[in-house]
């Protein structure tokens, strides 16, 4: 086909909108984040104002860069995967339109609510009741066009990357609907319908699905459809597929618990979630191998294709960070990390490494197909890539040490049998670490920067150069 | 690219995706199958020797008989008996008695630094170096009695200060002359008129007749430079007598009030802490 019969037969512009908000949502994102860091490390930057206090801004970042940047990436490259590898047309534009509009409504609507202290105080589902039923509706009009134009493919069989982005779908539905249950009072603060341990149970078999289904499965169907398209090499192994997708499917569910360890949870919840955690490692792997495989006879492509470091980049971290999680939920290892900064390490590795790497990979590969062009500056790709990756590695190693020094600060005993710390001199010894934290940030946020201009002047170049499809709307 | 070092040749699963998209029939990687039994051995054996699945009444118990109550009671003992030497000889003796014994003081001034640290130094500053409101505990000024036994009782029952309100009693004139008067008294002056209102409106009824204060109240020696609501200005010492501390019904009244410990600190912990605070450096 033609480029044109391409972009006759597809609907592209609602990946268009949905990749260009994508970018923009990165750099705000991690833009908050730096400058909750920064708080951290100089308080001063509360700047004696409610609003902009880190308890206000936290959920504001984590929104933004789980919802507003994940979601929207997932979007967009789940339309254009969805698309290209049922060869045909989305179900419904209009509907897609109404996805579009609807996502950047709730993202709008959580940067009103947030600094304003409206939240129902669940991490990662702060959102008050009526955003919480908008999400919903959103959703499922995402799920209905994926859905039905599976349904109407013109290929025998579905490919590996949907199965992931399905399994997201009909988790994520589900998963977030139970945990946002709730009795309304006001039209902005309601109560969790759940009680005590049950609901934090509840809150956290979301939290930790809200990784597995969105942040792992979502972005597994990114890497399936990404990695092999750009190296042009057949997936390794499809049995492998297969097994680890169904292993992840139905180990995910259970590990919530394990955010749990030493609580009112009962014993046999925390060690169930613990044991699946670890038994969890190698399916996970399954996807790392599965993708650095289907590279396996092109790693010289590495030395010039600057989407496929991104993406192998990505897979590395996907690797390591699902070793750690399993290791840091079994409870002895637990008892040391748990509420300590090596939590926000972990996270981070796997946020910044795997989501926010294996993200701009799928950008820059789109960025070139959709608006037909090369791409404006691949030094400044190149750029972007070590900004990142020297980014993620301060801020991953400030936080290993920062968390550790805590976890051992909080439990040393001196002869006496007495603590050796006050909890404020745990805090004052953070302080050095914080600050290469908020560094590490300001170097990955300033290669989102990088991204955002070079997405810009991409779409600049492409406009001006005569073009076979319709120029977009929007650059 | 060298398709002879790829092992990615072998068949694929006949379909095509997106004209390039294929699958390979390869087997997974050999370890990669291995541990993935493992994974499923590993299961087996974490079920069988611990708590992991709910029964109707109660859950699975495992083997090993583990519970996160033993684990906790198992790592409490350790550090029990690690103070149990020194604990067992404070039950039953008084604060003034650890503080004359030099080894057991020692002991008290380790074991409360933490408490102190998390409890005390939010409002006091660390080592008692006091914060804007909060009094210095680490001088020989004390609002109410600096002996050991006091600083025990501060602890255990809290404290509350209290001094009517005079903006009523006093006019505009009488105020100032008054608050003039005060500060004199902190440098060691005096003034006539002041010193007759002083006289005059029973301030010496708590602060004592020459203004040296009272530890039984709790009422603040004026004739130093430790001014319980800094800075010592003249403004400051008149607002102080305008409106009062603690003065009930008052808007606007001074706030002095510390917390009781005794139902959140043990006795002993409570008498190791005022050892400590004694011995930050004014203790008398």
């Amino acid at each position: 086909m033609t480029a044109s019969q391409v972009e006759q037969k597809y609907n592209f512009d609602i990946v268009r909108w949905f990749t260009v908000v994508s970018v923009i949502y990165l750099v705000v994102g991690t833009l908050v984040g730096v400058y909750i860091a920064a708080e951290l490390a100089w308080p001063v930057f509360n700047l004696d104002t409610p609003y902009l206090t880190f308890g206000r801004l936290r959920p504001l970042h984590t929104n933004a860069v789980i919802f507003a940047f994940g979601g929207c990436i997932l979007m967009a490259t789940g339309f254009y995967s969805v698309q290209r590898t049922c060869g045909v047309r989305l179900w419904s534009d209009k509907l897609a339109w109404f996805t579009f509009w609807g996502w950047n409504l709730i993202i709008v609507l959580a940067v009103i609510t947030l600094p304003l202290g409206f939240t129902q105080g669940k991490e990662y589902a702060e959102l008050e009741w009526p955003i919480d039923i908008l999400i919903a509706v959103v959703w499922l009009s995402f799920a209905a066009n994926f859905i039905v134009t599976i349904a109407r493919r013109q290929s025998s069989h579905i490919y590996v990357s949907n199965w992931f982005f399905l399994g997201m779908i009909v988790m994520i539905t589900y998963l977030h609907v139970v945990n946002s249950l709730a009795i309304p009072v006001t039209l902005f603060k309601s109560y969790s319908i759940f009680a005590s341990v049950q609901d934090a149970m509840i809150q956290w078999w979301w939290g930790h699905n809200a990784v597995g289904f969105y942040l792992t499965a979502g972005f597994l169907g990114i890497m399936y459809y990404f990695v092999p398209k750009q190296a042009n090499r057949p997936i390794f192994s499809y049995r492998l597929s297969v097994l680890h997708f169904w292993s992840l499917m139905f180990g995910y569910v259970w590990l919530g618990s394990h955010h749990l360890q030493y609580t009112a949870l009962p014993d046999w919840a925390g060690s169930l979630g613990a044991a699946i955690s670890l038994a969890m490692i190698i399916p996970s792997w399954g996807g790392a191998v599965n993708g650095m495989m289907t590279l396996s006879g092109a790693w010289d492509k590495l030395r010039t294709d600057y989407v496929l470091r991104f993406l192998i980049m990505s897979l590395a971290f996907y690797a390591m960070s699902t070793f750690e999680g399993p290791v840091m939920s079994l409870k002895v290892v637990n008892a040391l990390s748990h509420y300590t900064d090596w939590t926000i390490g972990h996270v981070h590795s796997g946020a910044l490494g795997w989501v926010g790497m294996v993200g701009a990979g799928a950008i820059y590969h789109l960025l070139t197909r959709l608006w037909s062009t090369e791409i404006y500056s691949v030094k400044l790709v190149n750029t972007h890539f070590w900004l990142a990756t020297i980014g993620i590695a301060i801020y991953v190693v400030a936080m290993w040490i920062s968390g550790l020094m805590q976890g051992l600060m909080w439990r040393d005993y001196d002869e006496f049998g007495t603590l050796s710390y006050t909890f404020a001199e745990s805090v004052a010894a953070m302080h050095p670490y914080y600050v290469l934290r908020t560094v590490g940030g300001l170097l990955y946020t300033l290669g989102g920067v990088l991204m955002l201009y070079n997405v810009i002047m991409t779409i600049r170049q492409a406009s001006a150069a005569p073009r076979l499809s319709a120029a977009p709307a929007h650059a | 690219m060298s398709e002879r070092k790829n092992p990615a040749t072998g068949h694929d699963t006949g379909h095509v995706w997106d004209d390039n998209l294929r699958e390979l029939t390869n087997q997974p990687p050999r370890w990669w199958m291995i541990c993935l039994y493992l994974s499923a051995l590993f299961l087996v054996v974490y079920f069988i020797l611990y708590p992991t699945f709910p029964l109707i009444s109660g859950s699975s118990k495992g083997v090993l008989g583990w519970t996160q109550m033993k684990r906790l009671n198992e790592s409490v003992a350790d550090i029990q008996a690690v103070r149990a030497p020194f604990e067992n000889r404070l039950v039953g003796m008084s604060a003034e008695a650890i503080l004359a014994n030099p080894e057991l003081a020692n002991y008290a001034v380790r074991s409360a630094k933490v408490v102190f640290g998390d409890r005390c130094a939010p409002c006091h500053g660390t080592g008692g170096a006091g914060n804007p409101g909060y009094p210095v505990l680490a001088d020989d000024d004390w609002l109410y009695g600096g002996s050991v036994a006091s600083i025990e009782q501060s602890i255990a029952d809290g404290r509350a200060g209290m001094m009517p309100a005079f903006a009523a009693m006093l006019n505009e004139q009488q105020l100032d002359a008054l608050s003039q008067y005060t500060l004199a008294l902190s440098k060691g002056e005096g003034r006539a008129d002041g010193q007759a209102l002083f006289a005059s409106q029973g301030c010496g009824g708590c602060h004592g007749a020459d203004g040296k204060g009272m530890p039984m109240l709790g009422a603040a020696n004026l004739t130093d430079a430790v001014w319980r609501f800094a800075p010592g200005t003249v403004e400051s010492i008149k607002y102080t007598i305008s409106n009062g501390v603690n003065a009930p019904g008052h808007e606007g009244t001074r706030s002095a009030t510390m917390p009781d410990f005794k139902n959140q600190l043990s006795a002993t912990e409570i008498k190791k802490l005022a050892v400590y605070v004694h011995k930050l450096g004014g203790g008398q």
